[in-house]
């Protein structure tokens, strides 16, 4: 019965957690202990850390409501700094064009194209921005991108925004050498040629009498 | 009132489930019989299976007043997508999960004492811990059952990419059974920590349910990839997102587990389970909770994740309630179980085993940092950074040749010494070759090239010796008859290389005719070689699984090199070219269907037949999915999907690709979870017939001391 | 039989040297393709989904921007940079060499590492006697009353066991006989019995099990599927198709609003005399709502009737703040 004593000894060794130290093999268990202290503050430290991590991805995720609709939060704006690539290209209406032109000028570019929705309700505040701010030095461009000209024109004629000039941009390619994310997207640049905002989403007649006046008003550069 | 049902069925099985995990500990602490226990399990799965039929009930009866049907029923939906609806969304697919989960349970619950293994009652208590926790989630967290007052009149139906493809039916129950069937494994290598020991009984049991459920996974994941190819329409079927990798990592550690199991069978005089299996069987579990996690959290940005939802805090706050289990009983056990040292040659079959367990080990690290590195990224710097395919093509690619390399030896490797080296001429040469007419025909890079050739010389070496094995079973086999089966190997092994050279060749050169003889000849070539194996094969069916990695590897790579596509904007007349392949635009259909509008592509195909992809927007949910069309044929597929189409239906934007090989994925996937199964199938059918597989005694070995 | 080996050898030979050759013509660098540049950027507006892989207009505005690139002559990290310069870093679809992205390879550099020391640790120590350690249940004494105690039940240790002897039932043995057993087991099943009851009485009292209680989650139905789908169809200029539809959900579910939105499209697809129909169906409910005489005044202007500037003017005093109020002003002085 010499096994069952050991075995007691043991038992309660264990339940407190700690390993026997039995007569001559002592020394070899002493070491184990040491280590299994180390691979139990290992073991609590990368749990810790993993925990830590997956509880932050989850709590970003519980941050955005991926239901809340984005037309209730209007446009998102950015306002930055660079330099404007170069605008040129065919319009819809057949001719050629370079916004190098209109240096000076502020230049509203807005990416749209037929098949988008909400372009459909920007289209119309841009032109009236063109009537309104045209004198003061206001350019609006269009970006009419992965489109089919004939419903581009369709729609435009459908808006009252004939006159809007609109490069033709088959590929998109141009669309993306400016940056654009979706459509409709709209940069507006300055009299120096500086991209200054940047905006997502449709913009409306708000968005324009809030953005619009200070950059005319900004006659720094030539 | 099919609610107030489904609602009274789940809170049964919870507490079903607390007394079956409570009464089987009892029979584990105390020894008492387990019959009580026996009839607990048998409810909860009872009271799982009541709610999958109520849920099912209630789906097909369109209550609209049960809150996830008013949320993911529809009376336009065929039934059978009605039916497959129940697995469509996170709460239909957590009382799938349960139902499984539970017939797990009872399975092994009814298994006669012999022949369960003294860690039964352990293993059962953890399992049940595992349904109680699942069934606590559903009933309190996400129950399907809680009623919509008023109930509306009709849904907005399931997901529109999950009521498209008859593999819905299919893929979710095969990859859930095959997910949750490794809860078994993870039960006894608990159970054995616990208890501090095995025996050997336990050890087969939790062979078993790991080859099954190994089986079982390969089969989902190939279904899933296979899902992918037909439905999202992006023209791949392996994306390295989360939700694939999710399913990808236990796959992997299963997979590692399985070999050191066999390294434990083969060691002489070896009694129970080697810490790397514990470890493995442990991690492996413990994976799918985290891959449960973070395909129901949201908290990876995934095309396939289920929306975020609440349930996320209480599955990390469970995966890591289990990891930290695993990890103390671990530490506290860690002398237990220590590895019997593989001894002899560095390429004898114990370090093989070892060795692929390692390489798995590896590729689970890598897979797992990838997926988790945007959380990471989140964490420390508060932006999301993304993880693309190029990582982990170049991170786990050249881990899994070595794995190729490895499968290449396995036909050869012994106990105790290295391989042969002249048994492994043929397959180097088949390797070589391949390698040479490849690589001087065309320029796939050097992984793919890698992989052919390791591929071409796993196949060349499973033939070999298969065809040798076959002939040294014949009674009459002499040492002529020897070397004509040596003559034979060697034939078969060469037409294997010739075969998967031509196959490779021809679709790099874009022609079918070739590659459909060369693909028949050695059909014809393999079913001889196998007939006069057969029965040695069902002994080694495990062989066959590496056989399917090979095939699958060939047509991984070649689709990923060869494949060459164009994408255009046509008017109706106009024509796309890809890879020998042109389709005109015939004309544009517009329509209304289920809720939904198409735009439907009638392309012809020069040469005869039309496909016809669409587009189609779904506005219930602000859903856009482009449905390929594709022509699958044994060298090549053609795959064309609709990218945009005009409002006024002159023209359409088309891609269209020309995929070569890509159904050696499938067929290789199928190979494998075939091998899988009849390996398993192999041990009951010899147990069957009395022959107990090798060194599993009758009789328990010894517990404890008198 | 020499000369067979001889033969084999130069055979092998030979296939290592053409293996080689094709190796080699291999390694040699490849052009970066399109779809390989696209595989390393991700859509700037798609659920992790590269620009390969994606479907939208844009990614496929990035593809054909990728290959215009690569035809000038650009090589694949120019044209991943000059993406970077637009979208950011963002818009790579791997973190780039260096700062955190090292993290990518040195967990899996030292799991590796780790993994091979225990492996070749293992290998060292030569095949050590079968555990020592084994363990069996003691029925005798649960040590915390009746608690699960699982771990240390189970955690004795018989310094030499002699497997030969040893039964099975030893570890699931039936309780002993004795007081201290039954005791401790009849402890323990009052205990589960409890924990049971516990349990039973939770999920009794769980809200989920009272329906009213829970808030009706807001659900599509018919009539409001059938409006999404209008609206959205609307958006898109399909007025003809969008008017329809809001007919059909109407049917499904009469509501003034609807009502609107369908003489709103019918307005846009230029029929105001079946918009003047529909408005006036609403007004019979609801004299005085702005927008339906708003739209009514549209309706007639359309159909060039008089009354127009009146229904105009009577909108303009009914809400002088709404949106359209300004446009209608301009239109009535343009009048």
């Amino acid at each position: 019965m010499t096994g069952r004593r050991v075995a007691s000894t043991w038992a309660k060794a264990a339940s407190r957690r700690c390993p026997a130290v039995e007569g001559g093999e002592g020394d070899r268990r002493r070491r184990p202990v040491r280590r299994r202290l180390l691979w139990s503050v290992a073991a609590v430290l990368v749990l810790a850390g993993l925990g830590a991590m997956l509880a932050a991805g989850v709590r970003s995720t519980a941050g955005q409501d991926p239901t809340a609709p984005e037309a209730a939060a209007g446009p998102a704006t950015v306002v930055r700094d660079d330099p404007a690539p170069p605008l040129a290209g065919r319009t819809l209406a057949g001719d050629g064009f370079d916004a190098a032109t209109l240096r000076g000028r502020v230049v509203l570019v807005n990416v749209w194209a037929s098949w988008c929705g909400p372009c459909r309700q920007e289209l119309p505040a841009l032109a009236l921005a063109e009537r309104r701010w045209g004198g003061q030095g206001l350019s609006v461009v269009g970006i009419d991108m992965r489109d089919n000209p004939e419903s581009a024109r369709g729609l435009l004629a459908e808006v009252g925004a004939r006159g809007l000039p609109t490069i033709v941009d088959p590929q998109g390619t141009l669309a993306v050498a400016w940056g654009a994310r979706g459509v409709p997207e709209t940069f507006v640049v300055d009299r120096s040629g500086r991209v200054r905002l940047w905006v997502r989403g449709a913009v409306d007649a708000a968005w324009l009498q809030r953005w619009i006046p200070p950059l005319l008003a900004d006659r720094s550069a030539p | 009132m099919t609610g107030r049902f489904g609602t009274a069925v789940l809170g049964t099985g919870l507490v079903a489930a607390v007394a079956s995990t409570l009464l089987w500990l009892r029979v584990a602490l105390l020894g008492v019989p387990a019959r009580p226990a026996r009839v607990a399990t048998g409810a909860t799965l009872a009271a799982a299976g009541a709610a999958v039929v109520a849920l099912e009930v209630a789906l097909i009866g369109h209550d609209f007043g049960v809150r996830y049907v008013a949320e993911n029923g529809a009376r336009d939906v065929p039934l059978y997508f009605t039916v497959t609806s129940l697995w469509a969304a996170l709460d239909g697919s957590l009382l799938l999960w349960l139902v499984i989960l539970a017939g797990c349970a009872l399975l092994l619950a009814l298994r006669r004492d012999e022949r369960a293994g003294l860690l039964r009652p352990w293993a059962m208590a953890v399992i049940g811990a595992v349904t109680v926790f699942f069934f606590a989630l559903t009933f309190f967290a996400a129950n399907p059952f809680t009623t919509v007052d008023p109930a509306p009149a009709d849904g907005p139906g399931p997901n529109p990419l999950l009521r498209d493809h008859a593999a819905m039916g299919l893929h979710p129950p095969v990859l859930y059974a095959g997910y949750i069937g490794l809860v078994v494994p993870f039960g006894y290598a608990l159970a054995a920590l616990l208890a501090g020991r095995a025996d050997r009984v336990s050890v087969a049991v939790l062979r078993r349910w790991t080859l099954v459920a190994w089986s079982l996974l390969t089969a989902g994941i190939v279904l899933g990839a296979w899902w992918s190819y037909a439905v999202l329409g992006w023209g791949g079927y392996w994306a390295w997102d989360p939700v694939e990798n999710a399913s990808l990592l236990p796959w992997l550690t299963a997979t590692a587990l399985l070999h050191t199991l066999l390294a434990r069978r083969v060691a002489p005089g070896a009694t129970g389970l080697s810490a790397w299996s514990v470890a493995l069987a442990g991690s492996t579990f413990l994976l799918v909770l985290l891959g449960t996690f973070l395909t129901r959290s949201g908290a990876v940005a995934s095309v396939h994740a289920f929306t975020a939802s609440p349930l996320g805090p209480m599955l990390l706050g469970f995966v890591l309630l289990a990891a930290a289990a695993v990890l103390g009983l671990a530490v506290w056990r860690s002398g237990a179980f220590r590895s019997a040292a593989p001894g002899g040659p560095l390429l004898a079959r114990d370090s093989a085993l070892l060795g692929n367990a390692v390489l798995m080990v590896v590729l689970t690290a890598v897979v797992l940092t990838g997926t988790l590195f945007p959380l990471l990224a989140q964490a420390v710097r508060g932006s999301r950074a993304a993880v693309g395919p190029g990582y982990f093509n170049r991170a786990a690619l050249p881990v899994a040749l070595v794995v190729l390399l490895l499968m290449a030896l396995a036909p050869f490797l012994r106990p105790d010494r290295a391989p042969d080296a002249r048994a492994l001429r043929l397959p180097a040469a088949a390797g070589l070759g391949t390698a040479a007419v490849v690589g001087l025909l065309s320029r796939p890079g050097l992984t793919a090239l890698a992989a052919f050739a390791l591929a071409a010389s796993v196949l060349a070496g499973l033939i070999q010796s298969t065809v040798a094995k076959a002939a040294a079973a014949k009674p009459r086999a002499a040492a002529a008859k020897a070397a004509v089966a040596e003559a034979a190997a060697g034939k078969a092994a060469v037409a294997t290389a010739a075969v998967t050279t031509a196959a490779v060749a021809t679709a790099a050169a874009g022609n079918a005719g070739v590659a459909n003889d060369a693909v028949a000849t050695a059909g014809a070539e393999a079913t001889g070689a196998w007939r006069r194996g057969a029965r040695r094969l069902l002994a080694s069916a495990g062989l066959l699984a590496h056989a399917g990695f090979a095939i699958l590897a060939v047509g991984a790579a070649a689709s990923s090199v060869y494949t060459v596509a164009s994408e255009r904007q046509v008017t109706v007349g106009q024509e796309v070219h890809a890879g020998g392949v042109t389709v005109r635009l015939l004309g544009v259909e517009r329509g209304a269907r289920g809720g939904g509008m198409v735009a439907r592509l009638r392309l012809a195909v020069a040469g005869g037949g039309t496909m016809e992809p669409s587009l189609r927007y779904y506005p219930a949910r602000d859903m856009t999915v482009s449905v390929p069309a594709i022509r699958s044929g044994p060298a090549r597929d053609v795959y064309a999907t609709v990218l945009g189409a005009a409002e006024d239906g002159t023209g359409a934007t088309v891609r269209l690709a020309v995929n070569p090989l890509v159904g050696l994925v499938w067929l290789g996937g199928a190979t494998a979870a075939a091998g899988g199964l009849l390996a398993a199938a192999g041990r009951v059918v010899a147990r069957r017939r009395g022959v107990r597989p090798a060194r599993v005694d009758r009789r328990p070995a010894a517990v404890g001391s008198a | 039989m020499r000369l067979r080996r001889l033969a084999a050898l130069a055979v092998l030979a030979l296939l290592l040297l053409a293996a080689g050759a094709a190796a080699w013509r291999s390694v040699r660098p490849q052009p970066e393709t399109p779809a390989t540049v696209a595989a390393s950027l991700l859509c700037p507006s798609c659920q992790g989904e590269t620009v390969a892989q994606s479907q939208s207009p844009m990614a496929a505005a990035m593809r054909d921007t990728i290959a215009e690139q690569l035809a000038a002559g650009r090589t694949g990290a120019q044209v991943r940079q000059w993406f970077v310069e637009r979208y950011g870093p963002a818009v790579l679809a791997e973190p780039p060499p260096g700062g955190l992205g090292v993290v990518l390879w040195v967990v899996p550099g030292c799991v590796a590492a780790a993994a091979l020391a225990f492996a070749i640790r293992a290998r060292r120590r030569r095949a050590a006697p079968a555990a020592r350690v084994t363990a069996r249940t003691h029925p005798g004494e649960p040590r915390d009353g009746g608690r699960p105690a699982a771990a240390h039940g189970a955690g004795r240790v018989t310094a030499r066991a002699h497997p030969g002897e040893l039964r099975e039932e030893r570890f699931t043995a039936r309780a002993r006989p004795g007081g201290g057993g039954r005791r401790a087991s009849r402890a323990w099943d009052a205990a589960a019995v409890g924990v049971v009851g516990l349990v039973a009485a939770v999920a009794l009292a769980s809200p989920s099990h009272r329906p009213q209680e829970t808030p009706a989650r807001p659900v599509a139905d018919r009539a409001a599927t059938l409006v999404t789908l209008a609206r959205s169809l609307e958006d898109k200029g399909r007025y003809a198709e969008a008017a329809q539809i809001y007919r059909d959900a109407l049917r499904e579910r009469p509501d003034d609003r609807t009502t609107l939105r369908l003489a709103f499209t019918l307005l846009r697809s230029q029929r105001p005399a079946e918009a003047e129909k529909a408005v006036r169906r609403v007004l019979g409910n609801a004299p005085d709502d702005p927008n339906a005489v708003l739209l009514l005044g549209l309706a007639q202007r359309g159909q060039g009737s008089p009354a127009a500037t009146a229904t105009l003017r009577r909108f303009l005093t009914l809400a002088p703040d709404a949106p359209a109020a300004a446009e209608v002003r301009r239109m009535l002085r343009a009048d």
